[in-house]
């Protein structure tokens, strides 16, 4: 009763189709044909690389060059032809702390305030985002009415700018907001979220889960998906309860996929910025202000302009997101072998 | 070990009925198979019995207890699925060993139940791989073993060999046969292979359309089958049937009066009938003892046996099998006698007549 024979093609060698993309691949032939003798067979695969090289090298590598000889020069001037080399003397006031725990005892409090920021706010943000994600995916893999909808309706706020996303939230929470007004409303006293430290940091999280959890739960989703029906039979056959289904057969099986979100919420957490900033503006004070707004605020919102400084920052947090980066590929080719 | 009784089982998926007025009694050690056409309804019986999905109307007993509104998991009773279902991130030991941990059973114990039922279905050497690193019919049996360490009061099987090929399959079979013997657990297996419903079964339930059709012995399905569909389903090559209306001297004519064949010894019957004989019991015969003629139109040798297929005079195909290497060819006029014991009659609505 078993089936044998080749797996079915895309079009079937004669039909209109092929023949269509066979004429257009045609008229690339000859050109083709002619730089492969000239490169040769193997040089032909970086022939085909070379335009994206090009424009990867031109928005990226150049870039990233331009900000590490930015860092290592000093001077207030844009161009690195008119800026005198200062060696590592950015990096060195970066560093220079009394206490690496106590940002105010640092040259440089802004940016560490803005680390430790950053750290509170990853650390929180990867707990609430991953913990109400999986929570939505499980409630959202049941077989529950309307579960179309919810799926859409937790999707949307990924769709809307990050910009969007914080001035609804701020036209909510402000003094005379959305918020407030119901809070008044049930007798209750006003609350300046912006305005306490503890409240800013809160919604800080708050908005941007709202705001990207939708994301992950879709990746979690597709994961508990992919999970054979029949397992959760057989768990039920083997007399299993609930809650050891969840521990045994559920998050076991969704591991992979949880360790590409958790990866993907810390790098993205560690480059916090334009939610925060329209939200917040990173106060009251400094209280929510993270890395990346220092690294604006030095480079092009401060009275002097400091971009040496500020590409030094860039290029440390930039080592952390390159070292995440590369966590979250090996990860995902371990997962695929 | 228990026994099982269904008591008008029907089950409906919005407004198609699957399932309609099933009553079943299994004994306890019964080795029940349940066959019919794709779509018959025969996993949804399976999936009722074991609790996997919810009866539309009747009850379902086990051990003389009620238990039609208990989750899967208070039944008691373990399924070997046709996909395997084993838990891809456990070790063959652990896959076997779950259920037991789930009733908290000492260590001990669930170390020893496991290594036994490894010893039995051959899997020791297996225990620490996981599922993926198994050829088919080893998972076929960590599936089995999964089954059997718990000491399940039913064992439900649905299609188990339907993923092996067809030499493993018939070891399999025999495994199972051999299993059932050894530890005489109630077993209930469906499955559209009929060999495997013959070999296997002490009784053969036949489904139809979410109805039975007939419960019996395999022998009983193939020596007294209760209708049309029975003897059609039962039996390969399936059982010859020639329609016509009863006629003077108590014989059997075909509508254009071409072929007038006999009724089963001691049958009464008048009007529109049915008449069946198997291949097996039709044979090639002299033109003197002739009870009909066929024009063969194919000959299949098998080497043991060989089918010949060709029609009546009328038209009506009819198959036969015989004994010889080279017992006709194609194109010739043979005359063929029915063996009288083995005829079958049938009425116009495709109930067996008997004598
Ligand atoms: N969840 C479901 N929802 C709706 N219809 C269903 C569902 N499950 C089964 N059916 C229908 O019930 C009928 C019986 O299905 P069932 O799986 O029991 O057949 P089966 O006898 O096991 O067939 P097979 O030999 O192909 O496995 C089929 O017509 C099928 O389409
Ligand atoms: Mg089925």
């Amino acid at each position: 009763m078993s089936e044998t024979g080749s797996p079915p093609r895309a079009f079937p060698r004669d039909s209109l189709a092929s023949r269509l993309i066979q004429a257009v691949a045609g008229l690339a032939d000859r050109p083709m044909a002619w730089i492969q003798r000239a490169v040769g067979g193997r040089g032909m695969a970086y022939v085909f690389l070379a335009p994206n090289i090009l424009f990867f090298g031109l928005f990226v590598f150049l870039p990233i060059g331009i900000n590490m000889a930015m860092s290592l020069t000093g001077g207030t001037n844009l161009f690195l032809s008119e800026r005198p080399f200062i060696g590592g003397d950015h990096y060195r006031s970066l560093m220079q702390c009394g206490s690496y725990l106590d940002p105010a005892s640092c040259r440089e409090d802004h940016f560490w305030k803005g680390v430790s920021n950053t750290l509170k706010f990853t650390i929180v943000q990867m707990v609430a985002m991953v913990g109400t994600a999986l929570v939505t995916a499980l409630v959202l893999n049941r077989k529950i009415r309307g579960r179309g909808f919810f799926r859409a309706v937790y999707f949307f706020p990924v769709l809307l700018s990050p910009v969007v996303v914080a001035l609804i939230w701020k036209w909510i929470l402000q003094r005379d907001g959305l918020l407030n007004g119901a809070i008044t409303l049930a007798g209750g006293e006003k609350i300046l979220f912006f305005v306490e430290p503890g409240w800013a940091m809160f919604w800080a999280v708050f908005v941007s889960v709202w705001a990207h959890m939708g994301f992950y739960t879709l990746i979690l989703l597709a994961g508990l998906q992919a999970i054979p029906a029949d397992l959760y039979e057989a768990a039920e056959m083997d007399g299993t309860k609930p809650m050891r289904v969840l521990t045994r057969i559920t998050l076991p099986l969704l591991w992979p996929n949880l360790v590409v979100v958790l990866v993907l919420v810390l790098i993205k957490a560690v480059q916090t910025f334009d939610e925060v900033f329209v939200l917040t503006g990173g106060g009251p004070g400094t209280a929510t202000l993270m890395v990346v707004q220092y690294i604006y605020e030095t480079a092009f919102a401060n009275q002097v302009q400091n971009f040496g400084l500020a590409a030094a920052a860039s290029m440390m947090l930039g080592t952390l997101l390159f070292a995440l980066t590369m966590l979250q590929l090996w990860i995902a080719r371990r997962k695929a072998a | 070990m228990a026994g099982l009784v269904l008591t008008g089982i029907g089950k409906s998926f919005g407004p198609v009925e699957v399932l309609r007025g099933i009553d079943l009694d299994v004994a306890d050690g019964e080795f029940v198979v349940f066959v019919g056409p794709s779509g018959c309804g025969k996993s949804t019986l399976l999936r009722v019995i074991a609790g996997l999905e919810e009866v539309t109307s009747g009850t379902i007993r086990i051990d003389g207890q009620d238990v039609t509104t208990e989750r899967a998991a208070e039944r008691g009773l373990a399924m070997v699925f046709q996909s395997y279902a084993l838990y891809p991130h456990m070790s063959v030991y652990r896959n076997i060993a779950f259920a037991l941990e789930n009733m908290r059973l000492p260590r001990e114990e669930i170390e020893a139940r496991v290594r036994r039922a490894a010893t039995m279905l051959r899997l020791t050497e297996y225990l620490d791989r996981k599922p993926g690193a198994l050829s088919g019919g080893q998972r076929q049996r960590v599936a089995i073993g999964r089954a059997v360490v718990r000491d399940p009061k039913i064992f439900l099987f649905d299609e188990p060999l339907s993923n092996l090929d067809a030499e493993l399959r018939v070891a399999t079979r025999k495994e199972l046969a051999s299993l059932h013997a050894e530890i005489g657990g109630t077993m209930i297996y469906v499955t559209h292979d009929q060999v495997e419903a013959m070999t296997l079964a002490n009784r053969i339930v036949v489904l139809n359309k979410g109805r039975i059709e007939q419960v019996g012995t395999p022998l009983e399905l193939y020596n007294r089958p209760a209708n049309l569909f029975v003897a059609g389903f039962i039996g390969s090559p399936r059982m010859n049937f020639i329609r016509g209306q009863v006629g003077a001297g108590g014989k059997l004519v075909t509508p254009d009066g071409k072929v007038s064949l006999p009724l089963p010894p001691g049958t009464v019957a008048t009007g529109e009938v049915t008449l069946g004989i198997r291949p097996e019991h039709v044979a090639p015969c002299s033109a003197a003892e002739a009870d009909a003629r066929i024009a063969v139109e194919l000959v299949e040798q098998l080497g043991s046996e060989s089918y010949l297929y060709g029609t009546l005079a009328d038209g009506t195909a009819l198959t036969l099998r015989s004994p010889l290497e080279d017992p006709a060819r194609r194109g010739e006029d043979v005359p063929v006698r029915f063996d009288p014991a083995r005829l079958h009659l049938f009425d116009a609505a495709g109930l067996a007549i008997r004598p």
